[in-house]
């Protein structure tokens, strides 16, 4: 293992570092809601990952690899999260992710609808992917799969939003 | 890319993301929560500097392969050293420019073919980290590196040796790095991972499994800890490991390799039913 050599950041001193999360709130939620697909839980991973991020922000090594390094603390924090309540999904959870009711139907399904339809494991790649701009590399990173199952989650995923939004 | 994921990029842009209204509420909540100097990193360092004029100095540049017999004596007094592998002295090398320091000390081997095949192999490794240390340095311009290598014997028996190298890199973070060195006294070989093994055992399979188990259970047993499992797939065939002091198996991963970085390097103490059929 070596060390990086381009573009280290010192330690983030707190307001260095809360820049950094206001910068990067929406990017957090959006994937803490693609993982675990409920707004409150969402909020409580985004919380708790702000938490472990500033403990470990010792760890950060490149500022420009803040992003993929927040939203990988984060989505250890919902994978835990999931795995915690995996046997007692509710109903409440399960009406806010089906896709009716939010928009206006002569709209079409929205895009961010078709994503949370998709199954488990497609959602958070897509999502980054998709909404966030990031490499196959850096979501590898981000949800601790490989390369090669980033792209066929992605192929996957991307085959069904065509289906449900051509569909529609 | 092609036009449907063009399609979808747009439309991730353009149609509105529902961000619930309070989140910028609670984030901000959670800011008020932090301490200004919660560092807790136990292996964070910082490189220390030169006081006032010392920093003037451009550069005080030490490196000296520097024999410390006294040291190297007071160590072979311990009778843990046996006569295939003593100690006869440590090679410093040290560095500090008020910015960047480096320290490593580690052992130099000998009285036996294998404990001179350890040190040479000690020395390419540490070579190797105080080249890179230099290369860091050059390039952080303003920045600081850090590089502190040490040394441990983990285990000196009448049959076993085995010396371990901890380094810490330092640059905006801190990286832990370890390498085991092995010597089977009774044979007089240099051993690693695979050569504790019988040739056809599937140990890799077994390990690995034995690993996934455990990352599993810890995972289940404590909500802070948190492995890559969907990321794992085998153990190196030469994974680092030591006999601990129950002469059980103990796996050494790096930092990284089976965690986020904050949860540090990791250790797998391997039941001996596990693997002792397959011992060669």
């Amino acid at each position: 293992m070596t060390m990086h050599t381009t573009a280290m950041s010192p330690i983030l001193e707190k307001e260095a570092f809360c820049r950094q999360i206001l910068q990067h709130q929406d990017a957090m939620f959006r994937t803490a809601k693609a993982i675990l697909r409920n707004d409150q839980d969402a909020e409580d991973a985004v919380q708790e990952a702000i938490c472990a991020a500033y403990t470990a922000r010792a760890t950060l090594r490149e500022m420009d690899k803040c992003k993929p390094w927040l939203l990988r603390i984060l989505a250890n924090r919902c994978y835990d999260m999931y795995r915690k309540r995996k046997q007692t999904v509710d109903l409440a959870q399960v009406q806010e992710i089906l896709p009716a009711g939010e928009t206006d139907p002569t709209e079409g399904l929205a895009l961010w609808q078709a994503v949370m339809a998709l199954d488990d494991t497609l959602r958070a790649p897509v999502t980054l992917f998709y909404y966030d701009g990031l490499s196959v590399r850096e979501i590898s990173e981000i949800l601790g799969i490989s390369q090669p199952a980033v792209k066929t989650r992605l192929s996957r995923g991307r085959e069904r939003l065509r289906r449900m939004l051509r569909e529609e | 890319m092609d036009r449907f994921d063009e399609e979808l990029r747009a439309r991730a842009q353009k149609e509105p993301f529902p961000v619930p209204e309070d989140l910028a509420g609670r984030v901000q909540r959670t800011f008020d929560t932090l301490e200004e100097a919660d560092l807790p990193m136990k292996r964070r360092h910082r490189p220390y500097r030169w006081a006032g004029w010392a920093a003037a100095v451009l550069a005080v540049f030490v490196a000296v392969p520097n024999a410390s017999p006294a040291a190297a004596a007071a160590l072979a007094d311990v009778p843990v050293l046996g006569t295939i592998v003593e100690i006869v002295t440590f090679r410093d090398y040290a560095y500090d420019d008020g910015q960047s320091h480096a320290a490593v000390t580690v052992p130099e081997l000998s009285g036996s073919d294998a404990a001179d095949e350890v040190s040479d192999q000690v020395q390419a490794y540490t070579d190797q980290l105080i080249e890179q240390f230099q290369a860091d340095r050059e390039a952080a311009g303003e920045g600081h590196v850090g590089l502190d290598v040490s040394s441990t014997v983990v285990t000196d028996s009448d049959t076993w040796f085995t010396l371990r190298i901890d380094a810490v890199e330092t640059q905006g973070g801190a990286m832990n790095l370890s390498r085991l060195y092995h010597i089977d006294k009774a044979t007089g070989e240099v051993v690693t991972l695979s050569g504790l093994f019988q040739a056809d055992a599937d140990y890799v399979g077994v390990l690995s499994a034995e690993v996934a188990r455990q990352m599993e259970e810890k995972m289940a047993q404590d909500s802070s800890v948190v492995y890559f499992t969907d990321g794992f797939t085998a153990i190196d065939p030469e994974q680092d490991f030591y006999w601990d002091e129950d002469g059980d198996l103990v796996l050494v991963f790096g930092e990284y390799t089976l965690a986020p970085g904050y949860m540090g390097m990791q250790e797998f103490v391997i039941p001996q039913d596990v693997y002792s059929d397959m011992l060669a």
